[in-house]
């Protein structure tokens, strides 16, 4: 039974990129369907639940939605940082596909390629996700 | 076929594998959802070892898998770290009542001293008639306004005489 692509299935680099790929996208269709405006997203803030106090992340959708429908401003009022996380999907997003179609094409240097793409996205993660990550383990 | 089979053995787990941890890692470093980001990294945990152990018995390529164990524990460790966060936070919720007292008296405290040392000007306005009334309250003015006073109004004898009338 072969489910996965041989080209796929041989290489977990390909993998991992069609799958975070399609991780962003799924987020992308969320914060599309979802609506600023009806306020009807399902998924709430349990920090805010439990604690009473509102998170770093809050309003992180309606941000994401908000920068979708072009509404910048609006979108830095509910979340500061909200451009920021949302630039680092973008980013990785056509990142995937550039790095998919260089690895298929360079035989010879998809060693270097591999080592480039995970320094390069590990920097755009922390510069994304810093105040998140601070807000986490300054608590730890 | 069957060797072939054998060698992609694992393989299908591997990129469940890695799937899941790669949303399990997105979600655990968003604050608001990062505690359900242990289920998923679990069942990526639980699929990489599965995939394995597979792949070491038929010897087939492991890089996959050991990417998503690795991914989904780091996921799983930043999802665990927010139990803190949130045990944290709700001990803070327990000592705020009484850092709230001591914020109003520290404002109270602020204005009094503020309103100390304050010029306060009073005006009244009533069609073309205007009243305007500037004082100074500087500690040291009253003080001296209290001086003062009391050299103005100082008795010529220290007694003092009270004269009290009863009658019907």
């Amino acid at each position: 039974m072969r489910t996965i692509p041989a080209a796929v299935r041989n290489n977990p680099y390909l993998t991992a990129n069609i799958a975070f790929s399609g991780v962003i996208l799924l987020i992308m269709v969320y914060s599309a369907i979802f609506s600023p405006l009806k306020d009807n997203y399902p998924v709430t803030c349990l920090h805010e639940r439990i604690t009473g106090e509102p998170c770093v992340s809050c309003g992180l959708s309606h941000s994401f939605s908000l920068i979708l429908r072009g509404k910048f401003d609006e979108a830095h009022n509910w979340n500061v940082y909200g451009m920021r996380v949302f630039l680092f999907f973008a980013a990785q997003f056509l990142m995937r596909i550039l790095f998919s179609v260089v690895y298929f094409r360079n035989n010879d240097s998809r060693k270097q390629l591999i080592i480039f793409d995970i320094a390069g996205s590990i920097i755009l993660f922390f510069l994304s996700f810093h105040q998140f990550l601070v807000y986490i383990f300054k608590y730890s | 076929m069957e060797e072939e089979v054998k060698k992609d053995s694992g393989q299908n787990l591997g990129v469940a594998a890695l799937i899941t941890a790669i949303v399990t890692f997105v979600l655990a470093a968003i604050p608001c959802i990062g505690l359900i980001a242990i289920i998923p990294g679990i069942i990526s945990i639980v699929l990489a070892s599965v995939g394995l152990s597979q792949a070491a018995r038929n010897n087939s390529p492991r890089g996959i898998l050991v990417a998503g164990l690795i991914i989904a524990i780091i996921a799983c460790m930043i999802s665990f770290s927010q139990v803190f966060v949130f045990s944290k936070i709700a001990e803070k919720a327990d000592k705020w009542p009484g850092k709230i007292e001591e914020i109003v008296n520290d404002v109270q405290n602020d204005v009094l001293k503020d309103l100390e040392d304050a010029n306060i000007s009073i005006k009244v306005e009533n069609g073309d008639e205007k009243v305007e009334i500037t004082t100074n309250i500087d500690k040291k003015d009253r003080e001296q306004t209290l001086e003062d006073l009391e050299v103005e109004s100082k008795p010529e004898n220290d007694s003092i005489t009270i004269t009290v009338t009863t009658g019907k």
